[in-house]
């Protein structure tokens, strides 16, 4: 591993990342997801392979997104994932807990 | 719900799972390295096979990889070591097969419910009297079991009492009687044939909830007196006697001459109350008169009579009420009912109790018969199972140490101790499930050989054992719990501790693996005292046989065949009947190859007995009482009992009965000091005297075990009302079988409408007497012989382990001028240590628990030191024979090889 000095990805927000990513472009594949979340926040997260495709799996298992395999744009095979309904609430159910807990950490991290 | 279907779907669909992520990742790797304009993205991609993994655990199925995996390493570990595997599978389907075997034939004697619906409601009615004296049971007809001093037992009750418990509706929702019958000659489509049946009230199916296969059940309709004489034909004999064909309804039988028609056929599987008995025909109870000679008077004795007990009672539970409500309502209705009929003060004194017990399994004839043997073999059975897995343990304890470094190189390399226990155990139940599969083929053979051992040519007891799903189901769980419990010492043994000594350690001959084998020192002295239980038993069993085989029968068994007539059921009676029978016995006289021919009213040594009250003539009318056998003038010759006085009895008694024949037993006990012969008696009830004319030397009566008791030889024509059916002896020249169908010819040319029954060799039917004796025997042989051969097996393993263990040591001894006698004592010094402490403890074991099994034995005490003597013996040799082969090994050693290994 080159010593690369990226923040981490905070714990837990993973799954956000994925399903606002997803949200907002309807859908896509794993790869495209990944470039994605590093390209809107302008090179400073990075997600890994080895994080990006258990996550996927396990949203699999959970029902979140549905995989479709298509014809990608440069004509090769991919799958492209797309939220579902309880991906949507799920979304919702993360950005308030996030919203939450932000404000708070920023209340403590600001506070004189 | 929906994610554990999407689960469920990925199990079932995993290799095209699989194949997509990877076909994803390497989308994500085409796309970076066009990306980056890199050849070699995968440098930066990680570990994929880890990637997969974790990709795959999303799912939760990891764990069925990881078993198939472990199962696919456990199949290698197998095929590697063939002897290993063999040994331990073939222990554990002895051990787990002899088990099955037993557990089977423990399910379908004590466990098996009825074949009727919610058998749990069904409860049996019995009493018991404290004991023996007067009491208000004035006559009896049925089951009664005697208790000697602590009373006696019996399931009948008199039809008044059957009618007052019957008109309680708060408990019962239906109380159903029958009464067993069995012998009766039925003639179906003109064939005449002895069968078992049953009288059974108009309830009895609505009451068990048992429906009709074709046709109509009886009813209580057909339950009166003077109704049509109607039969209901089991579903068995129906299609063993009608072909199963339709037609049969409507048609007419012949039981004992009285013609009934068959209005229905009982369900499939249905075989009444008692498994032992599977009725052919079913009568309505009211026609049970019609069998007597005086309908009338048989009418009033077992319809009217309250102290005639004869009816066997079984009742259905309301759902919501307890076996001990139904106790407290019924026990309280059974003495006032009982008092009411007390006859005299001293009756009322001891009336008999009710019981009411619950009784899904239905009549319990089997159960008593068996439940004691069936209880000393499963424990015989679960003492082999502990030797076998005491070998599988040993084995796998030995194939762990050999293993030492592997799971010490796995342990240090990350693997979780709970992963390689979970292998290990993988392993162990895998071996336990094959010696359960191999142990299923044992026990099928096994079933049947103890069937027929136990139940040979005797036709009264009807064995219903077999492979059904609570056996098999019991052994896979006692096979998956043995691989399970056995295989887990050694797991834990194996995977505790450092690691890096048995990394370090060289492969042989480590000083401290030498403490190592304490737990299988333990299991070898554990395998050696359960062996020697079982040898004890065995040979006190065989002791037993070998006792009973050896009694004096006071006759020869020999070249004798005896076979059972019944020609008062065809319709023949009294004097008739007599002439009849000796006409019979005439002609089988003449056959070729018989030397003499007899009849009598039951054969010797059969269990059957019939006993007299008498009083001798000038003995102020003491009452006696004697055994009896009733006989024609040829018995005593033909059975060749020889004459110790006086004569036997000639024709002309025979057509006057004056006379009778006493036995040596009998003149002893009631002429001690004067010559009985010319003395008259007079049996109770008649008004005839008989005079004594002969004393004969004494036979074996009713069994081998009993101390033979005084007996009589009577006139068979003496009381030709009582005369029945009768056994015919036959002294042959050659082989008594072969005589068998010019017997069945005679008979059918004089009465074609009477069958011949039972016919065997006097040898058979004595051997017959004693079958549960032989069985048990053989058994305990065979089951000491496998506990003997899985110890040895163990014994062997473990002594050649501890040779290639002290492979160097031996040959640092042999360096330092140890002979070779030396050597082979070294070793086996270890096992004799061993065999010493497991047979002192076997001993002990033995000493104690021997006398449970008392009752079974004849001739030999609980303490037989020949018996123990001998197991302790057999058992030393066989160690020390299994043993040696190692030892011996051992002592070839080559020291410089030895040595040079290190």
């Amino acid at each position: 591993m080159e010593a690369t000095t990226r923040p981490e990805i905070p714990p837990g927000t993973l799954y956000m990342l994925i399903l606002k990513t997803l949200a907002r472009a309807g859908s896509m594949h794993g790869y495209g997801i990944a470039q994605s979340i590093q390209q809107t926040s302008e090179n400073v997260l990075q997600v890994e392979e080895g994080s990006l495709y258990p996550a996927l799996q396990r949203m699999l298992v959970k029902g979140w997104v549905e995989g479709e395999w298509r014809q990608s744009e440069n004509n090769r095979r991919a799958r492209y994932y797309r939220l579902t309904r309880q991906g949507r609430a799920q979304l919702a159910r993360e950005l308030r807990e996030f919203n939450h807990v932000y404000a708070a950490i920023t209340r403590v991290i600001e506070a004189v | 719900m929906s994610a554990l279907v999407r689960r469920l779907k990925y199990l079932f669909r995993r290799k095209e799972f699989e194949r997509e992520i990877e076909e994803e990742m390497r989308y994500h790797l085409t796309m970076k390295a066009e990306s980056s304009g890199e050849q070699n993205a995968t440098k930066q991609f990680g570990n994929i096979a880890l990637l997969k993994e974790d990709s795959r655990a999303a799912w939760g199925f990891v764990w069925v990889d990881q078993i198939l995996m472990d199962v696919r390493y456990a199949l290698r570990g197998m095929r590697l070591n063939p002897l290993f595997t063999a040994m331990a599978v073939l222990s554990l389907a002895l051990g787990i097969g002899a088990n099955t075997a037993i557990y089977s034939f423990m399910h379908a004697i004590l466990l098996r419910s009825l074949p009727v619906p919610h058998p749990e409601q069904l409860a049996a009615f019995t009493w018991r009297t404290p004991k023996r004296g007067a009491s208000v049971v004035h006559g009896l007809n049925g089951t009664m079991y005697r208790y000697g001093k602590s009373g006696s037992e019996s399931p009948n009750f008199p039809f008044a009492a059957w009618e007052e418990f019957r008109a309680d509706h708060s408990i019962l929702s239906s109380l159903f009687a029958y009464v067993p019958a069995y012998d009766w000659n039925v003639v179906a489509r003109n064939q005449a044939e002895v069968t078992r049946g049953m009288f059974v009230s108009g309830n009895f199916y609505s009451g068990l909830g048992v429906t009709s296969a074709l046709g109509r059940v009886l009813t209580d309709e057909d339950d009166r007196a003077g109704a049509a004489h109607v039969a209901v034909l089991s579903y068995g004999y129906w299609h063993s006697r009608f072909l199963a064909d339709p037609g049969a309804l409507g048609q007419t039988i012949l039981v004992n001459r009285i013609p009934f028609t068959i209005v229905g056929i009982s369900a499939a599987g249905f075989f009444g109350v008692d498994s032992s008995i599977d009725p052919a025909v079913f009568l309505p109870l009211h026609s049970y008169a019609l069998f007597a000679r005086d309908p009338g008077r048989e009418e009033r004795s077992r319809f009217l009579d309250r102290n005639f007990y004869w009816l066997e009672m079984m009742g259905r539970l309301r759902p919501d009420v307890s076996i001990e409500q139904a106790q407290a309502v019924f026990g309280g209705m059974f003495q006032r009912f009982a008092a009411s009929t007390a006859a005299t003060a001293r009756e009322k004194v001891s009336l008999p109790e009710l019981h009411v017990e619950q009784s899904s399994g239905g009549g319990d004839s089997l159960r008593r018969q068996f439940e004691k043997p069936i209880y000393v073999l499963m424990t015989m059975v679960g003492l082999i199972l502990l030797i076998a897995c005491a070998n599988l343990a040993n084995l796998l304890m030995a194939r762990a140490s050999a293993r030492r470094r592997e799971i010490a190189t796995r342990l240090s390399l990350g693997a979780g101790r709970a992963r390689v226990v979970r292998q290990f155990l993988t392993e162990s139940v895998l071996l336990s499930l094959f010696g359960g599969i191999a142990g299923i083929g044992v026990a099928l053979w096994g079933v049947r050989s103890i069937a027929w051992q136990l139940t040979d040519g005797r036709e009264g007891v009807i064995l219903r054992a077999d492979l059904d799903w609570p056996v098999l189901g019991f052994t896979i769980v006692l096979a998956f719990f043995c691989g399970m419990i056995f295989g887990l010492a050694p797991a834990l043994q194996a995977t505790r501790g450092d690691v890096a000594p048995s990394l370090k350690e060289s492969r042989i001959g480590d000083k401290r693996v030498r403490r190592r084998p304490g737990v299988s020192h333990i299991l070898i002295t554990a395998q050696i005292a359960l062996s020697l239980l079982l040898a004890v038993a065995a040979a006190l069993f065989v002791r037993t046989l070998a006792n009973l085989h050896s009694v004096a029968l006071g006759f020869n068994p020999d070249h004798l065949l005896i076979f059972n007539v019944n020609a008062r059921q065809a319709g023949y009676a009294d004097e008739k009947l007599a002439r009849f029978y000796s006409s019979l016995c005439e002609n089988f006289g003449g056959i070729r190859g018989v030397r003499s021919a007899s009849l009598s009213s039951f054969p010797l040594v059969a269990h059957y007995s019939d006993d007299e009250s008498f009083t001798i003539d000038g003995q102020s009318g003491k009452k006696l009482r004697s055994w009896f056998v009733a006989t024609d003038a040829s018995f005593l010759e033909t059975m060749q009992i020889p004459m110790l006085a006086g004569r036997s009895l000639n024709a002309r008694d025979i057509s006057n009965p004056r006379a009778v024949v006493v036995s040596e037993v009998f003149a002893k006990k009631f002429f001690p000091s004067g010559n009985p012969l010319g003395q008259r008696i007079r049996i109770d009830g008649t008004d005839q005297d008989l005079e004594i004319v002969g004393i004969a030397k004494t036979a074996l009566y009713n069994n081998l075990k009993e101390e033979t008791p005084p007996q009589m030889y009577l006139p068979f024509t003496f009381n030709v009302k009582r005369l029945g059916g009768v056994w015919f002896e036959l002294r042959t020249a050659g082989d008594p079988l072969k005589l068998a169908a010019a017997v069945r010819e005679i008979v059918h040319h004089f009465a074609p409408s009477v069958p011949v029954t039972n016919i065997k060799t006097q040898t058979a039917q004595i051997d017959e007497s004693i079958s549960q004796e032989r069985t048990f025997a053989n058994l305990c042989t065979c089951f000491a012989l496998l506990a003997v051969i899985i110890a040895c097996i163990g014994l062997y393993g473990t002594t050649a382990y501890a040779v290639a263990r002290r492979t160097s040591e031996i040959g640092v001894r042999m360096a330092l001028g140890a002979g070779r006698a030396g050597i082979v004592w070294m070793m086996l010094r270890q096992v004799l240590v061993l065999c010493g402490i497991g047979l002192a403890i076997g001993l002990g074991i033995a000493w104690e628990s021997s006398t449970a099994v008392a009752s079974f034995l004849y001739g030999v005490k609980p303490h037989d030191l020949t018996a123990i003597a001998v197991a302790a013996g057999v058992l030393l040799a066989s160690a020390l024979l299994a043993a040696y082969g190692p030892a011996r090994r051992a002592a070839r050693i080559d020291p410089m090889a030895a040595l040079r290994n290190e």
